[in-house]
């Protein structure tokens, strides 16, 4: 702790010339692959390229929520295990990701919303996550400053109360997993942007990036946001993805207020109170398609009328820092993770919208067996991309999702 | 402790006096006081500790840049006290000590700074596992500042403005006047934001000169007495600006006064164009304990002798680094502060009025000298001083320490607005590179500090904006551009980054206690630029935002670093000043669409859900399971408000063409006294609307869609179109006409009652479609439907006239126990008939043929392009998709919970709805199953919520429950 400190993710290094794998994007996927890919497939001769620096994506916008009580039983068994790992990584790379699990407390306004509530906990139930509906007064009994009159716009009738969820240090988990998979001789290139993917017969040749050129057979796509124009751009596949500004903000830090992570999909809001104090809170995307990462003000307003509204001892708290990251959507709110099709060595990990971070550490470990092995493992085998073309969506959310300008 | 009570310069009031209760004691302080300076007329210097280290922290900028005078006041916590004005009666309390802000217990931590190196909770706490939970608990009690209680109510009234500008000045110094006034002169209209209570920056305060003699706190009086006389500003004084969004979108809040009639105002601004006239701020000086209370910035020092009538300190050392450092050591000491030396970090370049005026006070001044040490433990005792290669030092004792590097231009609503932002090597101040479309800079920030300047290029950047919103003022603006290119230019700035010193009592940062020490190990660990250190460090991030370290992080990163490009400041994000969530939702009124006939609903005892924009009577009585509502429409007849749906008539030539083009059916088909139930598909072939089509006319035609597609309905069609160029019309009726909906065996004997044509079932049957006048007036469009599956009446009436309808159908049904029934009945008595509900048994993973409707598609309608045929031609072969099927609980005593899974050993599906019927005593209901478990007398395991291992069964049955063959609704 007092020793000499050296850089965290090594020295800086040269860019050679050829790596056994390149992941493009310094972010959670990225990161959590090169680390298991090094730690667990012996494929220590990877190249990640940043084209700014590690966490500047989604990676350090995002409000750092987990939770493992998704709807369907392709996700609820990935997210479980992503939510198992994080004091196992915690330990592994003895680096403090800080889990707070608290709890997330699920509010529901309808009846017709604890109906489609209770399937989301008898999934969980069924798949051993610990799950429950609680009624309004329940879910008052563990967020005292909830607002459960009658009086507000979306009365609470109750919640999906997930008790081993919370948050994890969004930031910690990137330094630690870059600290891991560096001391593991995994290269990690700051300000290096990939610019084109090359490929020949069929396969993946190399990247070029602004610092020359890297010859390859193996690349992974995992830049958050950006994957879907890369793709595009530099292989020429339509990927169904819809890029939109999320945003999230933080209140000046307070003592202990909030010892939940509390959402509303009514009020299109969640807040949660971080280690620091701040009560960081969030809503929907923007609902039009853009790559800005632009505040509006439309945004932070709607946010204090929702939080006025069920949670009104925060009228008396002010906000202190709002801010924009992307989230890349699919049609059916499940991510994309695919490779060898339709270009062998082409691995793509995208289409995570917001909720990528919760998820990162599993599909880091089964990206990376995927990549060594060129084989998919069974528990990723439901988020192909070829879905889409079938028209098989995995169902992820009840009501059916858009984000084109039909929307 | 004495006021300074006839300066000229004063906002203050000494004749009424205020008084709050600061730690059980009352204080005097004075109308114009802030509650910060008049705890320091009370003599209160600590006024709370800092967030790791609990140091005390008293006065500092006065600005607010920092959560040094954060306080909790009248149960509000971190109020910035040094911004908010005083009011008679407050209460106010310290925060984040544990005993008092003067004797702090916890204020031993200072002392274990050794343990807490930059991003120390990583690297500790975790081992072994079990402390982390309690240690966390105790991090959470240690970190964050204020208090608030989960049952606060905020009181006060918030309200809201949305305004239109042409010109709108970010600023209310002489720059922002004068700005103001030049863009007024042509006519436009203008707005005037100032954050302080009161016009002037930072001529209000000062002494010094305008070219031609007069004093600039006169000039700063003159300029604003001529503002508020001139009719096309709008001046808003205490109304700090927050953000700046596309196309100069401005935010604001203001601070209401006390006949305000509000609390606090939100104020959102459309401006063609924006002048910039924020000033400048000063930049921290590093050295160590250069947060002592008793170290003050120069701007502090001075506003509090001149603004507030509180010589800041008994004996003063100055180290300083620019000319209004000096100019306010002259003026203190006029007023009666004991100077004990002023050092001036330059070697050179001073104003030699300045340094002549300070030689003929007998000021001691040293040149090319800098603080390096404030001394005393909780106030200021001494200081060292040092030159700044760090070779020689002498003490100074004193109470006061007046440190400023320099000055540093409040960038922040540049950056908001997306400027590049560049550094300017000569006055070392972060500057736009590129500035935003329609936004221009004037006075301080621009790096000049000449009044008469400042003046000329405040009335510059107005002209140009007003210029930029349409005004032809171009002359002006080229006559005005030369003269203050005659005048002096941006000075030369102080560039000295830090102190001789080490840092390890130097703070970066106040907010998190941040030291230099830290960002140094910040950087060797990797976080080699601003934006990383900021994270991994914790620097600007705390209640005051970049405001403290937000100049000095990116030079001290390139310093230390050696780096050779050009530093980069950190992003700044809005809300510039940190504003309530009370002030962010002003009125925060709900907005919902509520049916004509609403209240008479309510006044039925009607129990109202939102569903989607609309408010709906879910319930009549507190039963929820509706029994008797059901069994009315069942037996008697029962009246359902449903004007919800969404209503739309299209026509045009092409008018068909649309409907083809978004229904699955065969629209050709819609005939004029009959009604066609079809559907719409997107392109996975998923249901996503359904609805009746009926044909009024040639290219004529009246459709509906569910509650909440009716939104969306116009663009969808007009988004499938889009190519085609073909010509009709869509027009929303949605909320010109309402629906009821009559229903049961006794309906007709109703409807006979208040029309009359012929109602029987030959001359209007199931499915058909009528139009009649009720009572000679009232224009009624009738649909003979069968959801419920009764015989049924929907009656579309123009929304003005649905209570008198609704109305007259109470009075003639009375005699046949006519009664409302609401959304749940509704529910229940369809589920019993199999007629699904949108989204309750269709989802994202169900097509049109999953759940049943396949009859609905027409295959052979290729050229229409029907959205979504492609996907449902392909689903036609697809195995194992969910499907919707009929399903009766073996024990009728037991419904299964809506939402429950049907398993194996995987999910295999789950129940949709399910009832236990009051008509048939049946446990019934609808659930989407895997294909493979669809056929008639499958036995399905259903796995319940908190079912501890027992599962309860069910088999597939077919459907529908009640009435198969459809007699009650088609008679
Ligand atoms: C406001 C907000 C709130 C969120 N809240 C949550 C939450 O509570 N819980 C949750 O689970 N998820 C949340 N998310 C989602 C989560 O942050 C993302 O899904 C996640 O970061 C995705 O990880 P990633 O590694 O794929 O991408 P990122 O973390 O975005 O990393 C991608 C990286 O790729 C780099 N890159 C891009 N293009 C190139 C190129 N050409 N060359 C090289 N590098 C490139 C980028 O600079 C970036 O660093 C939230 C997101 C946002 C924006």
């Amino acid at each position: 702790m007092l020793g000499k400190r050296k850089p965290l993710w090594g020295k800086k290094k040269r860019l050679k010339s050829s790596y056994d794998a390149v992941i493009i994007g310094g972010g959670l996927h990225g990161l959590a692959t090169a680390y298991y890919l090094a730690k667990e497939q012996g494929l220590t001769d990877v190249a990640i390229i940043e084209k700014r620096y590690i966490g500047l994506g989604g990676a350090g916008r995002n409000t750092a929520i987990v939770r493992a009580n998704q709807r369907t039983q392709e996700n609820v068994p990935l997210y479980k295990e992503a939510l198992d790992l994080w004091p196992v990584l915690t330990k592994e790379l003895d680096f403090n990701l800080m889990f707070n699990n608290c709890g997330n407390v699920n509010l529901m306004h309808s009846e017709a919303a604890m109906k489609a509530a209770r399937m989301n906990v008898a999934t969980a139930q069924f798949h051993g996550v610990e799950s429950h509906l609680i009624d309004a007064k329940e879910a008052k009994a563990l967020v005292p400053a909830l607002n459960i009159s009658e009086d507000i716009t979306y009365p609470i009738h109750g919640a999906m109360y997930h008790p081993p969820g919370g948050i994890v240090r969004h930031d910690a988990v990137v330094w630690g997993l870059a600290k891991g998979a560096a001391k593991q001789g995994v290269h990690i290139h700051q300000q290096t942007e990939a610019t084109a993917i090359h490929t020949g017969g069929g396969r993946i040749t190399g990247v070029e990036t602004t610092r020359g050129r890297i010859s390859t057979n193996r690349v992974l796509v995992s830049a958050g946001g950006y994957s879907a124009g890369i793709i595009n751009r530099m292989l020429g596949l339509r990927l169904p993805i819809s890029v939109l500004t999320i945003q999230a903000m933080v209140t000046q830090p307070l003592k202990p207020i909030l010892d939940h992570v509390v959402s509303s999909g009514a009020y299109h809001c969640y807040a949660n109170q971080t280690l620091k104090g701040e009560i960081a809170t969030g809503a929907h995307m923007d609902p039009w398609p853009n790559y800005t990462t632009q505040n509006t003000a439309h945004y932070i307003k709607h946010q204090a009328e929702a939080l006025s509204d069920w949670l009104p001892c925060l009228r008396g708290v002010k906000f202190m820092r709002i801010w924009g990251g992307l989230a890349d959507m699919t049609p059916d709110m499940a991510p994309i993770m695919d490779g060898n099709d339709p270009v062998g060595g082409l691995y793509m990990d995208c289409g995570w919208g917001y909720f990528g971070f919760k998820s990162c550490s599993a599909v880091g470990k089964y990206m990376a067996q995927y990549m060594a092995t060129g084989n998919c493992p069974d528990i990723l085998k439901p988020f192909h991309l070829r879905r889409y073309e079938n028209h098989r969506l995995m169902g992820e959310t009840a009501a059916l999702v858009n984000y084109t300008p039909d929307n | 402790m004495n006021r300074l009570n006839q300066l000229p310069t004063l906002r203050i009031d000494p004749a009424v006096n205020h008084s709050l209760t600061y730690r059980g004691r009352t204080y005097q302080g004075v109308a114009g006081d802030t509650v910060a300076t008049a705890l320091f007329a009370n003599g209160v210097r600590i006024f709370g500790r800092s967030l790791k280290y609990h140091r005390p922290r008293g006065l500092y900028s006065l600005d607010g840049e920092c959560s040094n005078t954060c306080m909790e006041v009248d149960g509000i916590p971190n109020v910035r006290a040094e911004n908010t004005l005083l009011e008679n009666g407050m209460t106010v309390k310290e925060q984040n000590v544990k005993g008092s802000a003067e004797r702090d217990w916890l204020g031993f931590m200072d002392k274990l700074d050794w343990m807490m190196p930059a991003g120390f909770y990583y690297k500790i706490m975790h081992k072994p596992a079990a402390i982390w939970p309690m240690a966390m608990k105790q991090i959470r009690k240690a970190a964050g500042l204020g208090i608030i209680s989960a049952d606060h109510k905020m009181k006060g009234r918030y309200d809201e403005q949305f305004l239109k500008a042409e010109v709108t000045v970010i600023g209310g110094g002489a720059a922002g006047m004068a700005a103001a006034l030049a863009a007024a002169q042509s006519g436009r209209r203008v707005i005037l934001l100032e954050s302080r209570p009161h016009l002037g920056g930072c001529f209000d305060y000062r002494v010094s000169t305008t070219s031609d003699g007069t004093p600039l706190h006169e000039r700063a009086r003159q300029l604003a007495e001529k503002v508020k006389q001139t009719t096309n500003i709008r001046l808003f004084e205490h109304t700090s600006m927050v953000g700046a969004y596309n196309n100069n979108l401005i935010t604001a809040f203001q601070v209401g006064k006390a006949d305000d009639g509000f609390t606090e105002c939100y104020i959102e601004i459309r401006s063609d164009s924006v002048v910039v006239a924020t000033g400048c701020i000063e930049r921290p000086l590093l050295f160590d304990n250069n947060e002592r209370p008793g170290v003050m910035q120069v701007g502090c020092a001075h506003r509090l002798a001149r603004t507030y009538g509180l010589l800041p300190g008994n004996a003063a050392v100055f180290s300083v680094g620019h000319n209004p450092g000096l100019e306010a050591a002259v003026d203190l000491f006029d007023l009666g502060l004991k100077i004990n030396c002023v050092a001036d970090i330059r070697e050179d370049g001073q104003d030699p009025a300045l340094l002549l005026a300070l030689t003929e006070r007998k000021i001691p001044v040293l040149k090319g000298w800098v603080a390096t040490k404030a001394h005393g433990s909780k106030m200021v005792q001494k200081a060292t001083l040092c030159t700044i290669d760090g070779m020689v030092k002498r003490q100074f004792s004193c109470d006061l320490l007046v440190a400023s590097a320099g000055l540093t231009p409040v960038s922040g609503p540049f950056i908001l607005a997306q400027a590049i932002m560049g550094y300017d090597d000569h006055t070392g101040y972060f500057l736009p590179d590129q500035l935003p479309e329609k936004m221009f800079p004037a006075g301080r920030i621009t790096g000049i500090n000449d009044p008469d300047a400042i003046e000329t290029s405040g009335r510059l950047a107005g002209l140009e904006a007003a210029s930029a919103a349409g005004a032809d003022l171009w002359t002006k603006v080229a006559e005005t551009r030369n003269a203050l290119a005659a005048m002096p230019g941006p000075e030369r700035g102080c560039k000295l980054v830090i102190a001789p010193v080490k840092g390890r009592k130097s703070f970066i940062c106040f907010d998190e206690d941040a030291t230099v020490k830290s960002v140094k190990q910040a950087i060797d660990q990797g976080f080699d630029v601003p934006e990383l250190v900021k994270r991994f460090a914790g620097v600007g991030l705390g209640p005051g935002q970049g405001g403290i370290p937000g100049h000095n992080l990116p030079l001290f990163v390139a310093k230390y670093t050696a780096s050779k490009e050009t530093p980069k400041p950190t992003t700044v994000r809005p809300p510039l000043v940190p504003a309530f969530i009370a002030t962010y939702a002003g009125y925060n009124h709900h907005m919902f669409k509520r049916t004509p006939i609403h209240h008479s609903q309510k006044a039925d005892g009607g129990i109202f859900r939102n569903i989607g924009v609309w408010q709906r009577a879910r319930y009549f009585t507190a039963d929820v399971d509706c029994k008797e509502e059901i069994l009315n429409v069942r037996n008697n007849v029962g009246m359902l408000d449903a004007s919800t749906l969404g209503k739309f008539r299209i026509h045009g030539p092409d008018a068909l063409k649309a409907l083809q083009r978004v229904y699955v059916s065969d629209m050709g088909k819609a005939g004029k006294d009959r009604i066609k139930y079809s559907a719409m598909c997107n392109d996975d072939g998923c249901v996503i609307d359904d609805g009746v089509v009926v044909k009024r006319g040639e290219n004529d035609y009246y459709f509906t869609t569910s509650t909440g597609r009716a939104g969306q309905t116009a663009e969808w069609i007009r988004y499938h179109t889009r190519y085609d160029n073909w010509d009709f019309h869509l027009v929303n009726l949605t909320d010109a006409m309402g629906v009821i909906n009559l229903s049961g065996p006794n309906a007709r004997k109703v409807l006979t009652k208040v029309v009359d044509i012929d109602l029987s079932n030959e001359a209007f049957p199931f499915s058909g479609y009528r139009e009649f006048y009720i009572q000679d007036t009232i224009f009624t469009r009738a649909l003979r439907l069968g959801f419920v599956g009764e015989l049924s009446y929907e009656l579309h009436v123009p929304s003005s006239y649905m209570q008198a309808v609704w109305d007259l159908l109470t009075e003639a049904g009375k005699a046949f126990g006519i009664r409302n029934f609401g959304v749940e009945a509704q529910n229940v008595l369809r589920m019993e008939k199999g007629h699904i509900i949108l989204g309750q048994e269709s989802e994202q993973r169900t097509n049109l043929l999953d759940v049943g409707l396949g009859f609905l598609w027409d295959r052979s309608k290729t050229v229409a392009r029907t959205v979504g045929a492609v996907a449902l031609r392909q689903a036609a072969n697809d195995t194992g998709r969910l499907t919707l099927v009929g399903i009766r609980m073996e024990d009728d005593a037991r419904p299964a919970r809506d939402g429950s899974l049907i398993v194996d050993n995987k999910v295999r599906g789950y129940v949709a709805t399910m009832r236990r019927s009051f008509t048939s005593g049946e446990a019934v209901g609808m659930a989407l199953v895997e294909s493979q478990l669809a056929g008639a007398g499958t036995r399905l395991e259903i796995f319940e919520d908190e079912c501890n291992g027992v599962r309860i069964y069910a088999r597939v049955v077919p459907m529908p429950f009640y009435d198969p063959e459809g007699e009650r609704m088609k008679s």
